[in-house]
């Protein structure tokens, strides 16, 4: 078993391998293809075949892959009939075009290999639960990227799972505040947009910046940041006003520490679009052309190590000491957990990766206004919490793709009218989408009041438990 | 002669006109079991709230191995409104939160239990160690501590061993019967390091049989655990049994203070419990 399983894993990373260097070598030469096509050399007599042919040349020299599927693409329609497209050229052409998705399952193959040799080789199976993991991990992200190949990086699901990543992190830093600590606050729409701000003032072009702040002489700021960099000053923007906050505002009872917190959002919204500060925020005005991203891993990498950051710190005696005082402040307090200071602590990690969740909905909107950061966002967020559980990471990350899913994409239909041959469909018009959303969440949150994990978390030991015990049950 | 393990000095606790505990004046010495008994109302859990900074009291100090801890004189709307002695006497205000107070080394317990009710019972424990931790926030979320949790979940286990919980540790605290949440509530005071242990009505809600083993139960962690122990409690046989000696309040106010026997034997004491009016 051991033995069969260590040759199973050498094969799989060889022929992962040998998959690489094929499609390497395809995504390395697109004009070596392009030429072949043309097997009769038909372009020395035919122009209009030859200015096709010099269209998929010239991109694919400039490198832009996208342009030169195109180019391909149009090449092939036009004059398919005459062309070499049979054998190794098709077989090359599939792997240009596939190449990345390929490349994302030969790694994908590559770390089965290898949990695969962990699993042979570790006997007391010490590392077997990292290996799973690291498995899943890759599976999700090279998932996402071979989707996004073939999907295209604009399209709606591309949309949606962006979205949803970016509320799938603010959603769970929300909860460590409502469902882990106990502490009701409604000001997450403030960090957030502190922390669009901050991202955005400080990664715009240098040379952007004149035409951005266009009523305030090029603004204030005259550099630009890495956008790595300006994330995590933006998590550190945020976390640095709520420690401000924090301070008078977290020894209040619950209902009015939910009132001073949005009351704080609100203020902040206003504090933003204030001309005096235009320099700096640009007054009411947009700021856009700041770095954003393309493709989907990038929300994906970032949302995915902050909330496994959140995971981390409530599974550690912080966490505990923060469920503690959720469950009985009395007892916390005296088990010798420090209330003020934990609850400042929890706050001010909750609104860093707001903060840094705002940057992401920054780039992903490509420009952002504080008017757009209401306390309606808040409620949104605080709709996923409760829809995911209180107290469920899980719960948090599912209700948000959900959430967005529908509200950006499923229900769509109900917007428009419909015909079912000369009978129109009633009641679908535009704005019947909400009308039929808010329904469903009345629902959920009247019926299912723990949400869709209560305060459980989704994990595969708990499932293959379940399905075992359903196993057992059907055989007795 | 050393000095008291936890002394207090004419505390007063007044709830607007209320005066609960009224110029309250004991000690505990290292090693005692000392009990605090009284009629309903009569200000015993009050008295202890004062101790761990639950209750800032209105005047008076307290002490903790002869280090003052808590010290109040009335201020503000109390200055006209105090109904109790002394108002002259203290001039220092020394009002430390209740984990200062439980960090000296003086853990409680509570009258209505109050466990973490979300957790589970060997949680309950687990949380409690969060005071000696040496970790920071950053070691602790990268897991870079892991010696020392591990240390803290064998200590865990050792203390649920020690109060006869093992079995349960993975049940919901809340889900236990009375008697072994108030065990419980008892391990997790302990998982505190402390010297000394406050027990507020350690018996109530037991079963006749579960207050039985309680003397011997308490007796066996003071040696255990090097306690001294300070407890209110409504049982007489359970305090005639295990007490070194007994302080009896009524109305706030101290009236008996002695032995088992003295105490047992004193006219106010079995007026204020007969309720025999004067
Ligand atoms: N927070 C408070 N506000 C106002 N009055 C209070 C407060 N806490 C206690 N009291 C009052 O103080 C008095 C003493 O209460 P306490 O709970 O200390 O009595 P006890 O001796 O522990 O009684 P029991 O044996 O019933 O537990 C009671 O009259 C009570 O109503
Ligand atoms: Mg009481």
């Amino acid at each position: 078993m051991k033995a069969f399983k260590i040759i199973l894993s050498l094969l799989l990373v060889a022929s992962a391998v040998a998959l690489i260097v094929f499609v390497g070598g395809a995504l390395g030469n697109p004009d070596d293809v392009i030429a072949r096509l043309d097997a009769d050399n038909l372009a020395a007599t035919d122009s209009k075949l030859q200015k096709a042919r010099d269209r998929a040349l010239e991109s694919a020299q400039a490198g832009d892959r996208e342009k030169t599927l195109r180019n391909i693409d149009r090449y092939v329609e036009g004059f398919g009939d005459q062309l070499e497209l049979g054998g190794q050229n098709r077989l090359d052409l599939f792997f240009y075009r596939h190449g990345p998705s390929l490349i994302a399952v030969s790694i994908v193959v590559i770390v089965a290999a290898a949990a695969l040799l962990v699993s042979a080789l570790d006997s007391r199976g010490r590392y077997r639960k990292a290996a799973i993991y690291a498995l899943l991990i890759v599976l999700l992200y090279a998932g996402i990227y071979i989707v996004e190949n073939l999907a295209g990086a604009s399209s709606m699901l591309m949309t949606v799972l962006k979205k949803g990543a970016i509320y799938a992190l603010i959603a769970v830093s929300l909860n460590l505040l409502n469902g882990f600590t106990g502490l009701f606050s409604l000001g997450q729409a403030g960090f957030m947009l502190i922390g669009a701000y901050t991202y955005a003032i400080f990664t715009i072009a240098t040379e952007n910046r004149a035409q951005v702040y266009q009523y305030y002489n090029g603004g204030l700021v005259q550099f630009s940041l890495p956008p790595l960099v300006a994330l995590v000053l933006a998590g550190l923007a945020a976390a640095f006003f709520a420690s401000l906050v924090g301070l008078p505002v977290l020894r209040l009872k619950s209902d009015y520490l939910a009132i001073a917190t949005l009351g704080f959002a609100e203020i902040i919204r206003a504090i933003f679009q204030y001309d005096g500060l235009g320099p700096l925020t640009n007054g009411s005005n947009l700021l856009r052309k700041f770095a954003t991203f393309d493709s989907a891993l990038f929300p994906f990498a970032v949302a995915g190590v902050c909330i496994a950051l959140i995971a981390m710190l409530i599974h550690s005696t912080y966490g505990r000491a923060f469920k503690a005082i959720r469950d009985d402040e009395v007892a916390a307090e005296a088990m010798g957990i420090n209330l003020f200071r934990h609850k400042q602590m929890a706050f001010v990690i909750s609104s860093f990766f707001a903060g840094v969740g705002g940057a992401l909905l920054a780039m992903f909107q490509t420009t952002v206004q504080a008017s757009a950061f209401k306390s309606s966002m808040t409620y949104e967020l605080l709709l996923i919490v409760v829809i995911g559980g209180m107290g469920s990471i899980t719960g948090s990350v599912l209700a948000s793709f959900l959430f967005i899913a529908s509200s950006e994409w499923w229900l769509r239909f109900l917007d428009n009218t419909q015909m079912i041959g000369d009978f129109q469909v009633p009641l679908l018009r535009s704005g019947f989408r909400m009308v039929v959303f808010s329904a469903i969440i009345m629902v959920v949150v009247l019926f299912y009041r723990r949400g869709i994990m209560g305060d459980k978390e989704f994990s595969l030991k708990r499932l293959s438990q379940r399905f075992r015990r359903k196993g057992e049950s059907r055989n007795a | 002669m050393p000095e008291h393990i936890l002394q207090l000095k004419d505390i007063t606790m007044q709830f607007g006109g209320v005066v609960a505990v009224d110029s309250l004046s004991l000690y505990v010495d290292e090693g005692e079991i000392v009990a605090l008994i009284g009629p309903n109302g009569a200000g015993k859990t009050t008295a202890f709230n004062c101790v761990t900074g639950v209750y800032k009291p209105t005047n008076g100090q307290v002490s903790y191995r002869g280090k003052l801890i808590v010290s109040n004189h009335p201020q503000g709307k109390m200055k006209t409104l105090y109904a109790g002695s002394d108002k002259d006497k203290y001039t220092q205000v020394l009002e430390p939160t209740p984990d200062k107070i439980t960090a000296l080394g003086i853990a409680r317990t509570f009258q209505n239990i109050r466990l973490f009710k979300t957790q589970t019972v060997f949680e309950n424990v687990l949380i409690a160690m969060h005071l000696h931790r040496t970790s920071n926030l950053f070691t602790a979320t990268l897991h870079l501590n892991s010696k020392e949790e591990k240390q803290h979940h064998q200590r865990a286990l050792e203390l649920l061993e020690a109060v006869n919980l093992l079995d349960q540790k993975d049940e919901l605290a809340t889900s236990l019967p009375y008697g072994m949440q108030r065990r419980l509530e008892i391990a997790r005071a302990l998982a505190t390091k402390p010297q000394l242990l406050l027990l507020d009505e350690p018996a109530a809600g037991m079963n006749p049989q579960e207050t039985d083993t309680l003397s011997a139960f308490i007796l066996d962690i003071k040696q255990q655990f090097k306690l001294s122990v300070f407890l209110i409690e409504h049982h007489m046989d359970l305090v005639m049994d295990i007490s070194d000696r007994i302080y009896v309040i009524d109305f706030g106010k101290l009236i008996a203070h002695g032995t088992p026997a003295e105490v047992q034997d004193n006219p106010d004491v079995i007026r204020a419990y007969l309720g025999v009016e004067e």
